[in-house]
């Protein structure tokens, strides 16, 4: 049976053949957006729901020093709903928090936030994206007043030119990398911006090397080289966009001289990229982590933005700004309102006309102030007292992690609902083991906005549930404790519907019957309707229908290396793992790569007296870690390369929790280390 | 644009693969991994000639034959040079076609050199390469190389009968470019290439 894979947001689609209790093999259909092909994780590491580490039965306790207890489904969620009713109560909504989870359905995802704003009136509602893309939607939303990839992934079979922005496609969104790569073979050009030698980088036409966290200030200069040579579009900027002027003058400062100082890169090959990008006619860019997790994240993808637009490449086929959405269903956790400032559909939670709407279809008053975001949640814990944690794993995907842990600890009251025991699971009073992927019903939306069945194949293993069913009990529970309306739904099908008629204009048309076949793109408002494949083409979501110009400038990142911390540490993932590796550590990826390794440049290596395949400790202000070294030229000299997927040697007990000002995104990708041979 | 095959006037568009007209076997040819025109299964007779279906472009006027004595004596052989050499207890498809054709693969005596002795190679995690069921069509390495994944981990190795695919320098997968993603293992016709899953 065909359902949708659960790492990536390319939302391959794939055939798991079940025989005796496991996945024997996994075949992909002729449909988009993978038409038949795969990479290793959705082909071989789909059996984690088999894991040993499965959570199976429900589990309270009353305080952290005590063991957990198995008790029964009733005892679980009434003991609860009973807890965070004291909270509520105690402390108002402010002292509760509720993350859905982007590897959860659609349905899943608005239900969670639907229990927090509906019944505990609060818009405390996040979840991991804040630390993925949170700078793009920042960015693409204040421009265009969207934030989604602007064009289909098929568009990519009529792109000329990729300029493609500190993402390892290859490993981290590998079919689109493949489907890249072959376009580039049938003629394309591709421009790789990255200080990573990656699989992009071996294929590009162009490679980019500037230093890490320098990149706005190489696209600012590539602007002003495509203004001073007359490459940009005119016709375009006059009517289409806003803000043209004064962005123009605030790129004054950024010459190919100083752009070639501070970011690395040779000014001919920044003046190449930007005449290359400005005069092809169908030039598409996309970006992923490289580009947002910085402390100008947002600020960069700006850069980006204006760069786009003044050489007229957003609203064509493609083209277009293409940020690559990394969790399955990043996208439509978004969309779903799983954010502290948006309802379903993006409406603002302080715009009275938005509020209206929802407080019609779910019979209640909604709270007007915005909430806080993930990582203020976890800084404002012990203020914050109650947190509704759903399928995420903080203790390893969020930064500074000794830091983190403190605060958990001293959070008082937690739930963790999740498929697998994790890091975080230590730090729960109520465990809800939920069903798996493979084990219910509903839908993803993958990062081309492509909305796609999720098929149940199995029947979860112990007492599992699915987590729209635990939500929805808790939320009955709520419900009845605060005298408020609360509807249940007996399956997913029946909280699409609601969703169709929460979000008319974006998901009315998309019925569970359409998806039957292959998935369908919103904006989809009529059945009939085929589903927008290219955004903006006419005009721009914003109030005058003109996408803005925003002027960005740069800034260092917020730790550079010292004489005590001589180099880069720059963070990210593997091909085999996934996130804090919850998934494919307990898959038989595992196998492929067991262990961590970070990357140390060959001159670095030497200078340290560090062998390849060496055990090193990398050392920060924060703490430290092991790690095996491999000693390659894929890292530039003076940066080394951690993937953070390893629990037992957690490379975010190194990072800093430097925000972006605008989207609250850590920087991840520069803290700075040292190395330390083991004796 | 018209046609005749078999007798029969048939429409077909510009640039059509004659493939996508007739009915007759395929091995080698797969549209997302663009092979085609090894096998010799596919084809068909055109003015005379033998030319494989799926490499030849239909072209307006062309009298097609698909059917004719010496095709399907053609392929009985074909498939019958199949069976001897390679194990196809694995293609389900293959051995309903050489019932099809009545083929007697024993009617050859037995076949000196022939692939079926080949032990598995498992030098991965993932999945199996049992060339001893391989029938050559090069689906795996054009799935690998230019047609999916541009890692080109697999090559044709060898000429004529000895030809086979394999990794550069017979080097285990895990020290060429491979990235498992077992689009070869989907577009393998034969179960050569078949997940580790798979096996009991
Ligand atoms: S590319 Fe992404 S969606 Fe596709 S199989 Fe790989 S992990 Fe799954
Ligand atoms: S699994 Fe390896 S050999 Fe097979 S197609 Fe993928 S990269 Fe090539
Ligand atoms: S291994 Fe499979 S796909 Fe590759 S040539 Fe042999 S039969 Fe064809
Ligand atoms: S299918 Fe045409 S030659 Fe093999």
């Amino acid at each position: 049976m065909r359902t949708t894979c659960p790492y990536c947001g390319v939302g391959c689609q794939v055939e798991p053949m079940v025989q005796g209790g496991r996945i024997v093999q996994v075949l992909a259909p002729d449909i988009p957006p993978n038409h038949g092909a795969l990479c290793v994780k959705g082909r071989f590491g789909l059996d984690f729901p088999f894991s040993g580490k499965r959570l199976l039965y429900p589990m309270v306790r009353e305080s952290r020093k005590e063991p957990f207890r198995r008790v029964s489904w009733d005892e679980a969620l009434d003991f609860a709903a009973q807890r965070l009713l004291e909270v509520f109560r105690k402390r108002g909504p402010e002292g509760l928090a509720v993350f859905p989870s982007a590897k959860t359905t659609n349905e899943e995802v608005y239900l969670a936030q639907k229990l927090a704003r509906a019944l505990l009136e609060t818009n405390n509602v996040d979840h991991c994206s804040r630390l993925c893309h949170s700078s793009s939607t920042a960015a693409l939303s204040r421009s265009l007043g969207g934030a989604s990839m602007t064009n289909p992934i098929e568009d990519i079979w009529k792109t000329d030119l990729f300029l493609v922005v500190g993402s390892n496609t290859t490993e981290t969104h590998p079919v689109i990398g493949a489907m890249i790569k072959k376009r580039v073979r049938q003629g394309a050009k591709l421009i790789v911006v990255d200080p990573r030698y990656t699989g992009m980088a071996e294929a590009a036409t162009l490679w980019l090397r500037p230093h890490p966290g320098t990149d706005l200030f190489l696209f600012n200069a590539m602007a002003r080289y495509i203004l001073e040579e007359g490459l940009w579009d005119q016709g375009y900027v006059e009517e289409r966009t806003e803000g043209f002027a004064e962005w123009r003058a605030s790129v004054e400062g950024y010459t190919l001289e100083e752009a070639e100082r501070i970011t690395g890169v040779k000014r001919e090959n920044i003046a190449l990229a930007a005449r290359l990008y400005a005069t092809t006619e169908r030039a598409g860019v996309y970006w992923a982590m490289g580009l947002t997790q910085h402390t100008k994240g947002t600020a960069t993808v700006q850069a980006l933005v204006n760069l786009a637009l003044l050489t007229g490449k957003v609203g064509e086929e493609g083209a277009g700004l293409n940020p690559l959405r990394g969790q399955n269903n990043v996208q439509g956790a978004g969309d779903m309102g799983g954010l502290p400032d948006v309802l379903p559909g993006y409406r603002k939670v302080a715009d009275q006309e938005a509020r209206k709407r929802f407080e019609n279809l779910w019979g209640v008053t909604l709270n007007p102030k915005p909430g806080l975001r993930m990582t203020e949640i976890f800084e404002g814990i012990p203020e914050v007292e109650a947190i509704y944690l759903i399928g995420e794993d903080p203790v390893t995907s969020e930064p500074y992690q000794d830091h983190l842990k403190a605060k958990l600890e001293a959070l008082p009251f937690l739930i963790v609902q999740d498929i697998l025991e994790n890091e975080t699971t230590p730090f729960a009073h109520v465990v809800l083991p939920a069903a798996s992927f493979l084990e219910k019903e509903g839908t993803f939306t993958n990062t081309d906005r492509r909305v796609q069945r999720v098929r149940k194949i199995l029947n979860p293993p112990g007492e599992a549930r699915p987590d729209w069913w635990i939500i929805q009990e808790l939320g009955k529970r709520l419900a009845q404790g605060l005298g408020r309306p609360w509807t249940l739904y007996s399956r997913p099908e029946g909280i699409w519907e609601e969703v169709r008629r929460a979000v008319p204009e974006m998901m009315g048309g998309i019925t569970y019957r359409r998806l039957e076949e292959e998935g369908v793109r919103w904006p989809c408002p009529k059945e009939d309707h085929p589903g927008e494949a290219v955004l903006f083409r006419e005009g721009f979501n914003t109030p005058s229908g003109r996408a803005r110009f925003i002027p960005v400038h740069f800034t260092p990142p917020a730790e550079t290396p010292s004489e005590e911390y001589p180099l880069t540490l720059s963070t990210g993932r593997v091909l085999y793992h996934w996130h804090g590796g919850t998934l494919s550590r307990n898959s038989r990826l595992q196998e492929a790569y067991p262990e961590l390794k970070v990357e140390v440049n060959p001159k670095d290596a030497q200078r340290l007296g560090i062998q390849d395949g060496e055990v090193v400790q990398v050392v920060s202000r924060r703490g430290r870690i092991r790690a095996k070294a491999w000693v390659t030229d894929r890292t530039p000299e003076g940066v080394v390369y951690a993937p953070f997927h390893f629990a037992e040697a957690p490379a975010n007990r190194l990072t800093l929790n430097a925000l972006d000002p605008i989207s609250r995104i850590p920087e991840y990708k520069v803290s700075a280390v040292r190395l330390e041979k083991l004796d | 644009m018209r046609l005749n095959v078999n007798g029969q006037e048939v429409e077909a568009k510009e640039g059509a693969l004659l493939l996508e007209l007739v009915d007759v076997p395929t091995l080698c040819h797969h549209p997302h991994t663009e092979t085609h025109g090894l096998c010799r299964l596919c084809l068909v007779e055109v003015e005379g000639r033998l030319v494989p279906a799926c490499a030849t472009q239909a072209t307006e006027g062309m009298v097609v034959r698909t059917d004719t004595e010496t095709l399907r004596s053609f392929r009985k052989t074909l498939l019958e040079w199949l069976a001897l050499s390679t194990d196809l207890s694995l293609a389900p498809g293959l051995e309903e076609l050489l019932l099809a054709y009545g083929a007697d693969p024993g009617r050859w005596g037995e076949m000196p050199l022939t692939r079926k002795g080949r032990a598995p190679i498992r030098d991965n995690p993932f999945f199996l390469r049992d060339y001893a069921k391989c029938v050559n069509c090069r689906r795996c390495v054009d799935a690998c190389g230019d047609g999916i994944m541009g890692v080109y981990a697999l090559t044709l190795e060898g000429r004529g009968l000895l030809a086979h695919p394999t990794t550069p320098l017979d080097r285990p997968l895990p020290e060429t470019p491979c990235v498992f993603c077992g689009n070869c293992v989907q577009v393998c016709p034969t179960g050569a290439l078949r997940p580790l899953s798979l096996e009991v």
